[in-house]
């Protein structure tokens, strides 16, 4: 630590002050170590001093102690603050989803724990650090821009190097020679008194500061307020566009009309004669489901059937066709299952049923057709599976049909054994 | 109080005396009469020791996890000139010094499983190695396609040599911090603080790798077939709230003994209580998050895991863990109070002790009933996908406690072993801040 520095000895710290002075505020001691200011503080406190304060460039530790300081009742605010955030958090969710606007997504529930964890863990932090920061704003009556300290110059070093104990004049044992001399035997460098400007208008805000921010807390209002009558009232005129080069741009979108061609039409089509790259599909076999005009019985030959594609077939079956036909191709997938216990009808068409064989009956190229350009009111799913998933469906509607009309003797014997067969099918 | 520096208390007693032998000799009979026990209850179970085994997988995480804890706070202090824990430091690194014993004393486990053991982890098991050569029907039916490409990783020989990768690792970092400490207490070379600072950085990076692939490869794989990669991370918050619990009773065991009276107080206590706060938290968020994201995500794959830990008799070990591992903890600690007032802060050390140790039995033990075992009365022939939830059983054994309190003493005997000499570090620089350090 470095020396002490020295300061001219003055006797009459508390002498009549050479220029005009207004009351008197307080004295100021600076000590020469944070250690020294703990010191000194517990000797205020001793002398049973309450209105000082010690300045000091960072957090001494133990100073709160020795000032006689009580614990701050902050950590009470932020758990508040906490406990607040965590059931605002959870409160805000249950209305929002479970309460005012319902909506079923997937099937999961409305309301449920798990999901509103994270949104209530960060409503409480939220809230619990606006308890700590503005908690300890108010609890230390900041922000406080104007001290009369600050009208010593040493004062200014609290913020750098300078660790100063400020006794007010507002203490009941405030004397002004006792005082200061206390100050001094507890080893300060300097001890000054501080007093209040001469001219009483220094102390108050100045006038346009507390119109400035009346004005712009009033001007801030008005956005709210336009929004607020816009939600209640009608208007004939139109609506006002901030930006209009982004709400009208230069350009066509699909479908829209232009003067441009002879048409009228923006959309320009395919040019007569003319066929993209790839897009033949003269296969009649394998593009449509043809053979020679007549729906084919048989499968494409390019296509290998083995056990390959019957797993893919399975596997977009179970994507594509089970929320209607079910995984068993019964007809009775979710959506018509959700359809009846709703009141409404949805049918279905079972693909497997020997009684009413419509889907039996069908040659391959006719269910293939059917996958593409769809049958009574289902659509044609051309555009989400490929042509080659589609062969592999009608393959794995054929094992469908097969394995839901089998006979045990249909089973290999040496698997027969344990298996029972129904006393009679099934619908 | 006032002071930022203060010198040791010229009546304190800081050297270990005979306090290491003590412990030791205690820790090894401690450790000699419950693993007699342990094996006595093991070979009542005729399982071919599955369930000691699996008790021991549990019993000796804990004990290497409350190393791994400790030595966190070891690399951090160094890692950003910490001051406050200069003063139990010392007693931090004997305890670190534990590794090489715990270490041996899992070699139990880590050589039956590589040299052929079945019993303990899925993946050692045939059936799993079967699917190796073919994923046909009878594979599916035990496991799921995803952790064939896991058994290469997973094999008895890399496991072992992993394990010996992690126990070579451990014990060099910790010994380096121990060793470089103690000849701080010789030469007083402020210059030795300055190697173990830029040590820790790099030891840091290491200490997380390993404590992350450890957890990996010790519990996690108990279930081959799950995965979650903030496991690791999830483990270590764990085992710092056994660290720090098992550090706040051993430093008031020191105290009791008449040693580090004056030098070690209640600012200290309130750091550790501290970091156990932090810790708890920690871990459940961790927790949670692993929970959350595959409980969203819904993959079969991912779910098993809570399927077997949310229904059936396990959910009632979860709710517990939940409010014994976290909110308990969490509301009490929250308070200066509970951390500066001893007492209280050696019965959360305990509480979380305990319930640090459910948590590794938690994680360990539904993974127990998966495998079919040479005695399974019920034919349970689950695999990891397939198991019927009321198949499992909590099934608490005595041999749970009895290997977890025999590993404990294990760990005594290796504290205690290296609890010699001075007690704290006396010529280090930061000492009279950290004899001086106040909370504010």
């Amino acid at each position: 630590m470095s020396e002490p520095r020295t300061h001219e000895p003055d006797p009459q710290v508390i002498a009549a002050p050479e220029r005009r002075e207004g009351p008197l505020y307080g004295v100021i001691a600076e000590y020469d170590t944070p250690g020294e200011l703990i010191e000194a503080a517990r000797k205020v406190r001793d002398a049973g001093y309450t209105e000082f304060d010690c300045y000091s460039p960072f957090p001494v530790h133990g100073i709160d102690d020795a000032m006689g300081i009580k614990r701050t009742i902050l950590p009470v605010l932020i758990f508040g603050g906490g406990c607040l955030g965590a059931l605002g958090g959870l409160l805000l969710q249950w209305w929002c989803n479970a309460y005012n606007w319902p909506w079923n997504i997937s099937g999961k529930p409305a309301w449920s724990i798990p999901a509103n964890i994270p949104i209530a863990f960060e409503c409480t932090i939220l809230l619990a650090v606006f308890a700590s920061f503005f908690g300890m704003w108010i609890l230390n009556r900041l922000p406080q821009v104007w001290h009369p300290f600050f009208r010593n110059e040493r004062f200014n070093h609290v913020t750098d190097d300078a660790f100063m104990l400020g006794i007010e004049k507002s203490d009941r044992r405030f004397d002004s020679v006792a005082t200061p001399q206390l100050l001094k035997d507890a080893g300060a460098i300097s001890v000054e008194p501080v007093h209040y400007d001469p001219d009483p208008g220094v102390r108050m805000m100045p006038k346009w500061i507390t119109a400035f921010i009346v004005a712009s807390t009033a001007f801030a209002l008005i956005p709210f307020a336009i929004a607020a009558k816009a939600r209640t009232s009608h208007s004939s005129e139109p609506h006002v566009h901030i930006f209009p080069d982004m709400d009208f741009q230069p350009k066509y979108k699909s479908d829209q009309a232009m003067d441009l061609f002879a048409d009228g039409r923006e959309n320009r089509g395919q040019i007569t004669g003319t066929i993209a790259r790839g897009s033949l599909n003269a296969d009649d076999l394998f593009y449509r489901g043809l053979d020679n005009g007549q729906w084919a019985t048989g499968f494409p030959r390019q296509l290998e059937l083995n056990e390959q594609m019957m797993k893919r077939g399975k596997n977009r079956f179970e994507i594509y066709c089970t929320p209607c036909h079910g995984y068993d191709g019964r007809g009775n997938g979710a959506v018509p299952q959700r359809v009846a216990a709703t009141g409404g009808a949805w049918v279905a068409r079972n693909l497997v049923d020997a009684s009413n064989p419509v889907a039996i009956n069908m040659p391959n190229g006719q269910l293939f057709n059917t996958i593409s350009n769809g049958y009574n009111t289902m659509m044609g799913y051309a555009a989400q599976i490929p042509h080659a998933d589609r062969w592999a469906i009608v393959l794995y509607v054929r094992a469908l049909q097969r394995s839901q009309n089998a006979a045990l003797e249909d089973i290999p014997p040496d698997h027969r054994s344990g298996i029972q067969m129904p006393e009679a099918p099934n619908q | 109080m006032s002071a930022l520096q203060k010198s040791l208390h010229p009546d304190e007693k800081y050297k270990a005396g005979k306090l290491g032998g003590s412990l030791w000799k205690i820790g090894l009979a401690i450790a000699a009469v419950f693993m007699a026990l342990s094996l006595l209850f093991g070979w009542r179970e005729g399982d071919h020791w599955k369930r000691f085994l699996y008790a021991y997988v549990v019993g000796w995480s804990f004990i290497f996890s409350i190393c791994v804890g400790v030595f966190w706070l070891i690399l951090l202090h160094h890692l950003v000139r910490g001051r406050w824990a200069t003063a139990v430091r010392r007693i931090a690194e004997a305890m670190t010094m534990a590794f090489p014993i715990v270490f041996i004393s899992g070699l139990a486990f880590v050589l039956p499983v590589a040299f052929g053991y079945q019993d303990l982890y899925y993946w050692a098991h045939p059936d799993a190695a079967l699917c190796l050569e073919k994923v046909g029907t009878t594979c599916h039916e035990y496991l799921h396609p995803s952790l064939v490409h896991k058994l290469g990783w997973l094999s008895g020989g890399f496991f072992l040599v992993r394990y010996i990768g992690y126990a070579v690792l451990y014990t060099g970092m910790a010994a380096y911090f121990a060793r470089k400490s103690r000849q701080q207490d010789e030469s007083g070379d402020p210059q030795l603080s300055e190697h173990m600072r830029i040590a820790s950085g790099p030891a840091m990076i290491v200490y997380s790798l390993i404590t992350c692939f450890a957890a990996f490869d010790i519990l996690m794989s108990m279930a081959p077939q799950w995965y979650s990669t903030i496991y690791g991370v999830n483990f270590w918050g764990s085992a710092c709230v056994g660290g720090f619990s098992a550090l706040a009773l051993m430093v008031l065991g020191i105290q009791r003994t008449g040693r580090l009276t004056h030098s070690v107080n209640p600012e200290h206590y309130h750091d550790i209580g501290k970091w156990m706060f932090a810790f708890t938290f920690f871990w459940a968020y961790t927790a949670f998050s692993q929970f959350m994201l595959q409980w969203y995500g819904n993959m079969p794959e991912e779910t098993v895991w809570y399927k077997y830990r949310l229904f059936g008799e396990w959910q009632w070990v979860s709710i517990a863990m939940l409010v014994g591992f976290w909110a308990f903890p969490f509301v009490f600690l929250m308070s200066r109070w509970t951390k500066r007032i001893v007492p209280s802060l050696v019965f959360f050390a305990v509480w979380q002790l305990v319930f640090h140790w459910l948590d590794l039995y938690w994680n360990v033990m539904p993974s127990y009933d998966w495998l079919p075992s040479f005695h399974d009365k019920a034919k349970i022939i689950t695999g990891p996908l397939t198991g019927n939830i009321a198949l499992h059983h909590v099934g608490f054994s005595p041999v749970d406690i009895t290997v977890w309190i025999a590993l404990i003493g294990v760990l005594l005997a290796g504290f205690g072993r290296n609890l010699t000499g001075n007690l704290i570090p006396v010529k280090d620089p930061t000492l009279g801040l950290s004899l001086a350090h106040e909370n504010l």
